[in-house]
């Protein structure tokens, strides 16, 4: 922590918060929200005067609640910045001040209580988010009575109450009554591995710390009676059978079976209630203090960031990596990576590891100097451009230069290759670079030149349901081969135009896919797909057109049963349209689509004569 | 725009992968039969050093300017072809897959007749769009030597020290007061049983 | 029916329910009988149902 504080390279920016990103890979421009912390960091000597005078206290988040600390203070001695800070909630207050103590007792007049908060903006290559875990809150697991018993703590006030800078000095004492406890109970997998309250997941670090706990309380206190109930042991990494292995040596007992209730006893030590899956038998057993094993989750305050930075989520709600063997650092959007358990829950190795390997890709980027990127960029033709602005208003980032009257200008560097502006432009005037209307016509065509009426044209989008299709592929999920797929970057590429063409082909089904809401990889562009989906829905049925012939599904790269099941359910509603259906709808298409305008076509044969 | 398109389409086998559902041989004597097509045949593994070598060979020989690769899914393969492509001078955006294994073999596996009917459908997709294929230059970009952490736990710190040890500069971003994050609440660590901080 | 739930259609099962709506909002919405999202508003309510 010392080095980060003094590395040349390194600007800690403490009480931020990140409110806006833009750019993209390379180039991305930062704007951070940096609280104000009242006292002058640079200057603070940590002396502690100020603390005395301090009338307010309030909960010291820092050992959970436990103890309390003052309006001003230092979260805990060895931090960096090793200055204090003002907690302007606790604090009487500055505007109007209503103490000021603090700032008389600062000889170094290093407290500022005018501090506001301030923008702080820089522009960055790549990112790597660290936002971390959160221990889960076993507030909802009333079996337990955690808040209710005095005794029944969780897995991180044991820490605090275990450390020499904890509330106790790190002797180990009851809440109730201060004594030392005869008996420890630690119950494994609280808010892991569940249904209900908690979550599904294995907390992953749970049994080890309980493990280490055990020791430590052998070590220190040997006549303490320690008890562990759990589900199974998960001691799998280097060194942690042994850790195990000495815990039992050294007589900590280990019994398998979650205990379904805890009581209160009159003299606040506690009964459990456990069904030992080891003798088959539902016993009873008595503890002075039960410490809970509680999960990982990842931290709630994070969900903002992810979705500033359209990160996609693991269904767990921990971050979703680019490919889980051979990407697992790198986030689904260039230039951003993952380190620590904001991926998924993991111990101190496993996550310097990981933070190693993140600078280490950030690095590899950084270092060429300059980075490739594929060009699926849009081109205007001005010649058909109308300067009516729409393809301005549906791009997610921005990337037009338009005016009221002026004609529209794709900005290269700002474009991420979407082509939603092309689906929504109604003069053809936008031609994406790979996925032009031409090109992708000319799919829709050629995939129903043969027996139409036994095809299901899907438009799937390159980063999420594109993907679904290869998941269900590497998993060898069957599914019938009615199916063909035409791949877009973004399923707000899919123009209205390119489903009718091929109802008009005699296609009985068409779906368009993409990803989830917060999954779409260009911010915001799918929300365009659901409006003109929508909108075709009804155009399509005051046309006397079943508009359940147009179907919608969004599917995340993940979800290769979802994708699966989707293609049985087209291929369901395939056969449920006749050919006479078929015969219907390529009429009225015809009619619609291309309807005689004697008039027009007169006038313009003249103007070619006149030309 | 280059002259008119001369298309050549490359049948991998994938070894058993694809070959032991969809008849390629059958793919490729269709392939043949479509518009613009100067070339078609299969190959046991495309993206095998022999096989980017007979691509690149097939390319010469036959004048072809558009490549249909039909093999496993874009996503997989395609930096692949079109490096293969790049090799030769051609340019690696005339290059169109078709995906016949994560999207035809592998999913219909019990189906051969149906799935090589299918893998047609696709090369013939796939031919259609290449025909209209346009050679595009990739845009490169500078890249600022900075980097933001968000996150001033274990996990933060360990990032940002490796990365400003390189000479980069590290916007370090902690919502909190103080570095140390989780970690620091704990007395003592595994497997070293020693302090956190 | 109040202003902020409308009713919907399900275009893949057929199923009709009620669902949380806001005029002009863009939404992922899901059929609660079978997870598809090819989820139609009504815009004319069901026979039979008066709110």
């Amino acid at each position: 922590m010392a080095d980060v504080g003094r590395h040349p390279n390194i600007e800690l920016l403490t009480l931020s918060e990140v409110k806006e990103v833009s750019g993209h890979v390379g180039n991305f421009r930062v704007k951070v929200k940096r609280h104000a912390r009242y006292v002058d960091e640079k200057e603070c000597t940590a002396c502690g005067d100020c603390v005395e005078v301090c009338p307010q206290v309030g909960p010291d988040e820092f050992n959970f609640g436990l103890v309390h600390r003052h309006a001003i203070y230092q979260p805990f001695p060895q931090a960096i910045p090793a200055a204090f800070v003002l907690d302007m909630e606790t604090c009487l207050g500055n505007n109007p001040r209503a103490c000021g103590k603090c700032a008389e007792a600062c000889e170094k007049h290093c407290i500022n209580l005018d501090a506001v908060d301030s923008d702080v903006e820089f522009t960055v290559g790549t990112i790597v988010i660290a936002t971390g875990m959160e221990p889960f809150d076993p507030l909802g697991m009333t079996e337990y009575g955690y808040g209710r018993m005095k005794n029944v703590i969780t897995a991180m006030e044991f820490e605090r109450l275990a450390s020499s800078g904890g509330p106790t000095g790190g002797d180990i004492r009851r809440f109730s009554d201060g004594k030392t406890p005869k008996s420890i109970a630690f119950i494994q997998c609280v808010g892991s591995r569940c249904e209900g309250p908690g979550n599904s997941y294995c907390g992953n670090i749970c049994c080890m710390n309980t493990i280490k706990d055990t020791l430590l309380l052998k070590d220190h206190w040997p006549e303490i009676d320690v008890t562990v109930y759990y589900i199974d042991l998960r001691a799998f990494g280097k060194g942690f059978e042994e850790m195990l292995k000495r815990s039992r040596q050294l007589g900590v007992r280990y019994i398998r079976g979650i205990p379904g209730e805890v009581e209160e006893n009159e003299d606040q030590s506690l009964t459990l209630h456990v069904e030992n899956t080891e003798t088959g038998l539902v016993e009873q057993h008595q503890a002075d203090m039960v410490v809970l094993a509680t999960g990982v989750q990842p931290r709630a305050e994070a969900h903002d960031l992810n979705k500033l930075l359209s990160l996609q989520l693991h269904p767990e709600g921990f971050l979703l990596e680019a490919h889980p063997k051979l990407q697992p650092v790198d986030s689904p959007v260039r230039g951003i990576f993952y380190a620590g358990c904001a991926e998924g829950p993991k111990d101190i190795k496993e996550t310097v590891t990981q933070a190693s390997a993140a600078a280490g890709r950030a690095v590899r980027l950084m270092s060429q100097g300059e980075i490739a990127a594929d060009p699926y960029t849009v081109e205007v033709n001005e010649d058909k451009c109308k300067a009516c602005g729409l393809c301005l208003k549906v791009c997610p980032y921005g990337a037009f230069e338009w005016e009221k009257g002026a004609k529209a200008e794709p900005i290269e560097a700002l474009c991420a290759g979407c082509g939603t502006c092309a689906a929504e432009c109604r003069f053809e005037a936008i031609t994406p670079h790979q996925f032009s209307d031409a090109q992708i016509v000319a799919q829709v065509e050629a995939s129903l030149s043969q027996d139409p009426e036994q095809k299901a044209v899907v438009f799937a989008c390159n980063w999420c349901s594109y993907a679904a299709a290869d998941t269900a592929g590497v998993s060898r999920f069957q599914y019938p081969a009615n199916q063909v797929l035409i791949r877009t970057m973004c399923s707000g590429r899919v123009d209205e135009k390119f489903i009718l063409r091929a109802f008009e082909l005699g296609a009985p089904i068409v779906l368009v896919s993409g990803c989830h809401f917060v999954d779409c990889h260009y911010i915001d562009a799918n929300r365009q797909t659901v409006r003109r989906v929508e909108k075709l829905w009804d155009k399509l049925e005051s046309w006397g057109i079943r508009p359940a012939r147009l179907q919608l599904e969004w599917i995340s790269s993940a979800q290769g049963q979802r994708f699966q099941k989707t293609m049985e359910e087209l291929e369901r509603l395939r056969r449920e349209v006749t050919p006479r259906e078929i015969a219907h709808t390529r009429r009225i298409l015809k009619q619609k689509l291309h309807p005689p305008k004697p008039k027009k076509q007169a006038r313009r044969k003249g103007v070619a004569a006149h030309a | 725009m280059p002259d008119t398109p001369r298309i050549g389409v490359f049948i991998c086998h994938c070894g058993t992968n694809i070959a032991g559902t969809v008849d390629v041989e059958k793919v490729a004597e269709f392939a043949r039969s479509l518009d613009n097509v100067a070339f078609a045949e299969t190959s046991k593994y495309a993206c095998s050093d022999p096989g980017q070598q007979a691509i690149q060979k097939a390319v010469a020989e036959h004048r072809l300017n558009r490549i249909v690769v039909a093999a496993c899914s874009p996503r997989m393969h395609e930096p692949t072809f079109r490096a293969c492509l790049a090799q030769v001078d051609l340019n690696p955006f005339v290059l169109e897959m078709a995906n016949i294994r994560e999207g035809c073999s592998w999913v219909h596996l019990r189906e051969p007749a149906l799935a090589t009917s299918k893998a047609c459908d696709l090369v013939r997709m796939a031919a259609a769009k290449a025909r209209l294929l346009e050679p595009l230059s990739v845009r490169k970009y500078p890249v600022k030597r900075a980097a933001m952490v968000v996150g001033g736990g274990i996990a933060g710190i360990q990032a940002a020290l490796d990365i400003a040890d390189t000479g980069a500069m590290v916007y370090l971003v902690e919502r909190g007061p103080c570095l140390g994050g989780t970690m620091a609440q704990l007395n003592k660590t595994y497997p070293t049983m020693d302090c956190a901080i | 029916m109040p202003e902020d739930k409308a009713h919907f259609k399900c275009l893949r099962c057929e199923a009709e329910f009620e669902l949380p709506y806001t005029p002009g909002k863009l939404e992922e919405r899901e059929c609660p009988k079978c997870e598809s999202n090819s989820v139609r508003r009504l815009k004319t309510p069901p026979t039979g149902q008066e709110d």
